[in-house]
């Protein structure tokens, strides 16, 4: 029989020829069936869960309250210190934003690359994306002065002949992130279309569930023709977001760069935001699906060969943006500019510190320890890591946004910042919605893709004689990943 | 005969010729801010507050009363400006003798003291313990009562009535009406006056205040003479020396001596730094009588600075000396000052007795009401009367004047508003704020500055002038030599022409002639004088000093006056005890550790502020906050006074500096509540500063920011050579060989480039009305400022002007911020978190002395929103709620504003400012303007709401109503026609705004001085705001010949 857990090969035996297939091959996934049965079974409300789900609602009220509160006493309830005059609230919508690239870059890119361990944990990272983008949005609208006219950022006819000041990156993000929203969710609905209908298919309890399966399945049949519509729709709309995970988060970086703020005006915030966010998701996937896997029994879906490379993909893009910070410190160097020396001396030496020394310790320093084979495939650590990830993350921009304004040009003017329980309480808000929106999603829709997994899983057929079938059509056998794994 | 005040012609900001009915019309079509701020006042009946409206008011247009200042005893001469019955602003009159158009930020104040909150509503009577508001009839028939009571007990000769000190016919008045209840005469007492310095004065000159010019001196040497602070006649001594200083090649250098360096004192060139007490022997020293290196063993200076000094005294060919009292030996320093002038042939040259100031005449020393309250405590004063004056707050506590006054059977106060002493009377009759009031005022001789009600009366007041009539005309005895009805029919039969005279001299405010009260010093009393400062009281000596805009605490529950930063420390709402750096840092103290300051009298404990200007040995205290009764921005900070032993000078003044005190870490800490970032500039060139000889050289200079005194003074005269600049002097530099600006892209015009849209397309032909040559002629111009750094005092008068012109918020009450955010509360709790309004702040870097010597320089730089050209925060506004007006300005639209702040992220210069709450909404807490102080808002500004960026206009609703009085008129806007708050109210004429694009504006030749930069020109945001570098005057031996 086959191990959850697959160990590494013992020394003196001999290498797998190509470690890459062993991320498409799920030895412990017998059939169909068992796909259906296993998948499906999450679903199941448990008590957990519903604890869960009131904590994170809970999380959510409080940060409603805030908000309110807020609202009606005005901006000054936040911690904000003039002229630092973006705090938490832009932090936390850039940190939403980054997380909201994962799920794309995994269900995009690495589908077009055809990277197989994308399967099992796409479905989860483009939920995850959809609910990071839905949380980042707010954040915009809560961190105005008026926010109840949010809409005058958005170009609509009106009598007054005003439009927006399209030379503002602010009016840009609202396109960036509104597009990136609708193909996003757009994306993660095509890809449910085949699950949904099999749900359809084995909802025989509630006909008001089966109505809404039916109605949201389009129709499913599982037809020839169904399948090669829905196979070029897929890989249209992967093309089409592929662009969107660099020019979002661009954009979003342009907030940042088209200022003349030391610390933001540099050319490399663009690919050095989006390399960031892409770390950041791929952070936030590993804080979500370590956990799920265990709770869900999922282990023999996402194996640790999975995580394995999706490690890979986070050291990575760790090293590429420490790449970028240090390219910060070189350029302030190199390019002579007094203000922006004396920023980046501040940041690292004065006053920001601590702050700096966070994020340069979760963001480049722990993960150097994914080199590490062993470490890579252990889960534990992994979770771990995801974590000083995520508050890197969290500081890599509150160090882009805090410090910059706080050490400007006039030196009578640099101040400090210190958030206020406001702050705070929107900030674990933004998590309660975020966590109430996923956890809804996981007891409605499948988690990992029924559809995709089963093209990967050996078909009764095969089972006496392990073969898979490659693109070309040729038939090969699989090996073993553990003696006796076919027998 | 109505008593209807006689309007002013417009005068200054409002020419003569004002056609109202078409400006009406204009007023009415062309401007729409006419906002009627103003009307939001809860009462029904104010709504319109004219319905039947005066033959000379027109709804929306403001009429002009020339009156006189009385917030000190200068007597400046103000226009006020008021505007459908409320007076809304004050502006120095141009024809006024003394300030000649100029207002000081504690003359622009007085405007919330006659708006006060917590004034007196009306007549008072304390029964059974408690103050109850009665009527008029009833107080004043008491008050009648009493004063029989007292004179048929035989009393009236031990009757005392202490008066606010003020010049003019009152203080005659005042002592007649006593006479005539068989009274002694009253007592003129002036907490802020120095009067070591007035009897000394007296003594050498002849006179109380003799005029210092400046412009003739060489060398002024002031000894404690804080006379840009708060020394006599603030601003006619900051004209006169800003004057002198803007005449390159004539302007004197200053020096100052004293233990702490006050803004005198960081306007000064040189800073020796004696101790306390020791001034005696710098004097001797100039004198001659006292070697270098004596002088050096008393004062803690080096040998070698005082022997310089004395080197550069002795040579130079006109010179002033100038002492400040304070010490036990004030008096002795002063005259041994005075007799140093005397003796270099000063009088008369530099020293004018002739043209002094008549303000501080007939004035009662403090040792006199030292001895009132040692009466009053045995029992034999059985009426005190107190008007104006607070002496239970302004006198050291150690005097006792509040116990004492518990031991009067009856007391009469007429204060306007709450205080420590009115707290303890009983009966308050409450005096009209001067604004409301008829009065005169012969502040220089020859000059007649009248004083005339500007609006009705805000609360059910009456002016003690008139009630004393009335109070006359109760007593058989007195009744017959009181027929008049009123005070102003008093003055009218006493004026030069009567009534018509009256009535043709007012409009101007002033008048020649004479009000021939006698000018005679009071006897000095017998005064407790102090010993010389004992070494052994403890282990700092203990300086208190006037705060420049709260004086003796008069100013304390004026949110202005609290709110804008002391122009020396920036704090705000706060007392500290200021320290040496290197002293602190000794005794482990950082900015905010709370020390203890342990005197004979009492302690206090209070945070620490290591401000680089106190001598070593010196712990420094502010005046005038810690009120207890004062009103409720009134109790913010502490009161040093309450420490002060004990002790006079020779002349009755207190002496502020006698005693050590035992400074003590007392563990704990408060954040200091302060505007400034950073002090020191980093070599940005924010404010530059060139050598007098490089100036007169026509040298560009070496200074840009970076380099303190010494370096200039070491690189003055010699030409740096090409591609050799001192370190960290990159920014903003001019490069050797340079043309001294003969570019200066800030002001270039038109400004088509910064249209937006489609009309700022370069292809474009449609510029709109971005093209100059639109009929509206707005593209044409170009507003634009110029600030002469060399003029700049940093006194903060532009700042209160501001606050009074365009609405500006003040956010530092402790109830503004509460219970909001736990983590920051007290007073000034909104400013530890940088959230001044502002528009404009005066920032003051230190250049040098980083070793903490005494050797550094300071810059103030106002700074302003620059209005750049090429303008940082305009395209980033999503909704287009800042953009560029084809005049030029970086226009604000409120209404459009939705708060996300980018503009600020974007602003260079940092002087955007948001509405973090609704300080415009009376049922806020954080509200600004508690009724009656609404009452002040400028109607043509909008108050801005909740979450919207506010900023510098220019003060876009005097452009666009003298663009529109002109239109009316059928003329074009004459050069100089009007000017911004901030310029208008500058007591050095360093800020000058005009239109840059027209040569025949002043502010078109100023730019083109050769001192002339913008702040971060490199930025390329083309600014309109052009600085005149200050210009330094090194010590003649390091300079090599200036």
């Amino acid at each position: 029989m086959a191990t959850l857990t697959q160990p590494l090969p013992a020394r003196d035996e001999p290498r797998r020829p190509n470690i890459a297939t062993a991320d498409v091959q799920l030895p412990a996934v017998k059939d169909y069936e068992q796909v259906d049965r296993e998948i499906v079974g999450t679903l199941h409300p448990t008590v957990a869960w519903f604890i869960g789900l009131g904590v994170a609602v809970f999380f959510l009220l409080i940060g409603i309250a805030a908000w309110m509160y807020q609202i009606y006493s005005g901006l000054g309830v936040a911690g904000y210190n003039p002229p630092v005059m973006w705090g938490v609230y832009i932090i936390t919508f850039v940190f939403w934003v980054g997380i909201g690239h994962a799920g794309t870059l995994i269900s995009a890119i690495l589908y077009l690359f055809r990277a197989g361990f994308r399967t099992t944990i796409y479905r989860c990272a483009e939920a995850m994306t959809v609910f990071a983008v839905m949380t980042a949005g707010l954040f915009p609208i809560l961190h105005l002065g008026r926010p109840w006219k949010f809409f005058w950022l958005i170009p609509y006819p009106n009598w007054r002949y005003i439009w927006p000041q399209f030379k503002s990156p602010l009016v840009w993000d609202v396109f960036a992130i509104l597009t990136y929203l609708t193909i996003s969710s757009t994306f993660l609905y095509v890809g449910l279309i085949p699950d949904i209908a099999v749900l359809r298919d084995r909802e025989n309890i509630s006909p008001m569930r089966k109505r809404i399966f039916s109605v949201l399945s389009l129709g499913w049949r599982n037809t020839d023709s169904e399948w090669r519509h829905f196979a070029r729709a897929y890989l249209f709309l992967a093309a089409f977001s592929t662009p969107l995970v660099l020019s979002v988060h661009s954009v979003v970086s342009f907030d940042f760069a088209m200022s003349l703020v030391p610390g933001w005006h540099t050319t490399i915030f663009a690919p050095y935001f989006v390399a960031g966010a892409i770390f950041s998701g791929i952070g936030m996937v590993f804080t979500i699906i370590i956990p799920l896997r265990k709770f869900f029994g999922l282990r023999h879906y996402v194996t640790i060969n999975h995580l394995d490379a999706a490690a890979k993909l986070a050291l990575f893009t760790s090293l590429l943006v420490g790449c970028a910070y240090m390219n910060e410190w070189f350029v302030a160097w190199f390019s002579g500019n007094e203000f922006e020396k004396a920023f980046f001396a501040n940041r690292i030496w004065g006053q920001w510190w601590w702050a700096s020394a966070i994020l340069y310790t979760c963001n480049m320093v722990l993960p150097l320890s994914l080199f590490s084979q062993k470490l890579r495939r252990t889960p534990a650590w992994l979770f771990i890591i995801s974590f000083t990830i995520n508050i890197g993350m969290w500081f890599e921009r509150f160090v882009i946004v805090v410090p910059s304004l706080s050490h400007e040009f006039e030196p009578w003017q640099w101040t400090s910042y210190r958030p206020t329980w406001v702050d705070y309480a929107i900030l674990a808000g933004s998590f309660g919605w975020f966590s109430m929106w996923f956890l809804l999603f996981i007891k409605q829709l499948p988690v990992i893709a029924i559809s995709e997994v089963k093209e990967i899983v050996p078909p009764k057929l095969r089972k006496a004689h392990p073969h898979g079938i490659d693109p070309a059509g040729r038939h090969f056998e699989y090996e073993a990943d553990t003696p006796g794994e076919f027998s | 005969m109505s008593n209807e005040p006689e309007a002013s012609p417009p005068t200054g900001t409002a020419p003569n010729g004002v056609k109202r009915r078409e400006f009406l019309k204009v007023l009415g079509v062309g401007t729409a801010a006419t906002a009627m701020v103003g009307c939001t006042s809860e009462k029904v009946e104010r709504l319109i507050p004219y319905l039947v409206s005066p033959d000379q008011t027109v709804p929306g247009v403001s009429t002009y009363y020339a009156t006189t200042c009385r917030e000190c005893s200068a007597a400046c001469g103000v226009i006020a400006e008021t505007r459908d019955g409320r007076t809304i602003k004050l502006e120095g009159n141009p024809d006024h003798p003394v300030n000649r158009g100029a207002l000081c930020a504690r003359g622009q104040a007085a405007l919330q003291g006659l708006y006060n909150p917590d004034r007196y509503r009306g007549p008072m009577v304390r029964r059974n313990g408690q103050l109850q508001s009665v009527g008029w009839d009833e107080a004043l028939q008491l008050f009648a009562q009493k004063l029989g009571e007292t004179r048929s007990r035989g009393g009236a000769g031990n009757a005392v009535f202490v008066n606010q000190h003020e010049s003019g016919s009152f203080p005659g008045f005042l002592d007649t009406w006593l006479a005539g209840f068989g009274m002694p005469a009253h007592l003129s007492y002036d907490a802020g006056a120095d009067h070591a310095v007035i009897a000394a004065n007296r003594q050498s000159y002849g006179v109380a205040w003799p005029r210092l010019d400046f412009h003739a001196a060489r060398l002024v040497v002031s000894i404690g003479a804080d006379f840009l602070d708060s020394w006599g006649a603030m601003v006619p001594q900051q004209l006169d020396f800003a004057d002198a200083r803007a005449d390159h090649d004539n302007s004197p250098r200053l020096i100052y001596v004293g233990p702490r360096r006050s803004l005198t004192g960081l306007n000064a060139d040189q800073w020796i730094d004696c101790r306390p007490g020791s001034e005696m022997a710098i004097v001797r020293m100039l004198a001659g009588q006292l070697p270098a290196e004596a002088a050096a063993q008393a004062t803690g200076v080096s040998a070698p600075v005082l022997a310089a000094f004395a080197r550069e005294f002795a040579a130079a060919t006109s010179s002033m000396v100038i002492a400040g009292g304070g010490g036990v030996d004030g008096l002795e320093v002063a005259l041994a000052a005075n007799a140093l002038n005397q003796s270099r042939g000063s009088v008369g040259v530099t020293i004018k007795p002739n043209e002094g100031y008549l303000g501080f005449d007939r004035m009662a020393a403090p040792a006199e009401l030292r001895a009132l309250a040692e009466r009053m405590n045995a029992g034999g004063v059985p009426l005190l009367m107190v008007r104006g004056a607070n002496p239970a707050f302004a006198l050291p506590k150690s005097v006792g004047f509040a116990a004492a006054m518990a031991k009067v059977p009856f007391k009469v106060s007429f204060s306007s508003y709450p205080d420590e002493t009115s707290e303890l009377a009983d009966l308050i009759l409450p005096d009209h704020h001067t604004l409301e009031q008829w009065g005169d005022a012969e502040p220089v001789r020859g000059t007649i500055s009248l004083q005339q009600p500007t609006m009705d009366p805000v609360f059910d007041t009456r002016a003690t002038s008139d009630l004393l009539i009335a109070a006359a005309k109760k007593d058989p005895g007195s009744a017959a030599r009181y027929p008049m009805t009123d005070y102003r029919s008093w003055l009218i039969g006493r004026f030069p022409g009567g009534a018509a005279g009256l009535a043709a001299a007012l409009p101007r405010g002033i008048a020649s002639g004479s009000l021939g009260e006698p000018t005679t010093a009071r006897p000095v009393p017998a005064v407790r004088t102090a010993p010389p400062i004992d070494q052994s009281s403890g282990n700092m000596y203990l300086v208190v000093y006037p705060h420049p805009f709260l004086g003796d605490g008069r100013g304390a529950n004026k949110p202005w006056l609290q709110e804008i930063p002391d122009p020396v420390t920036k704090i705000c709402w706060q007392t500290v005890a200021e320290m040496n750096p290197a002293t602190a840092e000794k005794m482990g103290l950082a900015n905010g550790d709370l020390v203890t300051v342990q005197t004979s009298a009492g302690s206090l404990t209070l945070p620490v502020l290591r401000y680089p200007g106190t001598q070593r040995d010196t712990v420094a205290i502010g005046t005038g906050r810690g009120h207890t009764h004062a009103g409720r921005y009134a109790k913010a900070g502490f009161n040093p006074l309450e420490i002060l032993p004990l002790a006079e000078d020779r002349a009755g003044g207190v002496a502020f500096v006698s005693t050590k005190a035992n400074v003590s870490k007392a563990g704990g800490y408060a954040q200091i509540v302060t505007t400034e970032g950073s002090a020191r500039q980093h070599g940005r060139g924010i404010g530059q500063a060139i050598a007098i000889a490089d100036l007169q050289a026509g040298r560009p200079g070496h200074d840009t920011g970076a380099s303190n005194v010494a370096e200039v003074a070491a690189n003055a005269g010699t030409e740096a050579p090409a591609g050799d600049h001192p370190a960290g002097a990159e920014q903003g530099e001019e490069m050797p060989g340079d043309a001294p600006h003969q570019f200066l892209p800030g002001l270039r015009s038109p400004v088509a480039n910064d249209a937006q849209g489609e009309q700022g397309d370069p292809k474009s032909k449609d510029k709109g009305m971005y093209d100059p040559n639109h009929w509206s002629g707005m593209a044409k111009r170009r507003w634009a400022m110029t600030v002469d750094l060399a003029r700049c005092t940093g006194c903060a008068a532009c700042v209160s002007a501001c606050y009074a012109e365009n609405n500006i918020p003040t956010v530092g009450a402790d109830w503004q911020v509460g219970k909001i955010l736990p983590d920051r509360t007290g007073f000034g709790a909104n400013l530890l978190r940088s959230r001044e309004m502002a528009w404009i702040r005066i920032e003051r870097y230190y250049e040098g002395g980083e070793d903490g010597g005494a050797d550094f320089d300071t810059r103030f730089v106002p700074m302003m929103c620059q209005q750049c050209g090429n303008a940082p925060c305009e395209p980033v506004c999503p909704v287009y709620a800042t953009y560029h007006s084809p005049d030029g300005l970086n226009v604000q639209v409120y209404n459009r504003c939705v708060g996300t702040r980018y503009c600020s992220n974007n602003c260079p210069y940092k002087v955007r400012y948001f509405n973090w709450f609704g300080y415009g909404e009376p049922a806020r807490p954080q509200y600004a303007f508690p009724e009656p102080l609404n009452w002040q808002l400028n109607p043509d500004v909008t108050v801005r709401g909740k979450g919207v960026m506010e900023k510098c206009t220019f003060c876009v609703q005097r452009i666009r109503e003298a663009e529109n009085r002109a239109a009316a008129e059928k003329r074009p806007l004459k050069p100089d026609e009007f000017t911004t708050a901030c310029a208008a109210g500058c007591p050095s004429r360093a800020i000058v705004f005009g239109d840059a694009a027209d040569e025949s504006w002043t502010v078109t030749q100023l730019a083109k001085d050769a001192r002339a930069y913008h702040v971060f020109e490199e930025l390329n945001t083309f600014t309109a705001v052009v600085y005149l570098k200050k210009v330094m005057h090194p010590a003649p031996s390091s300079s090599g010949g200036a």
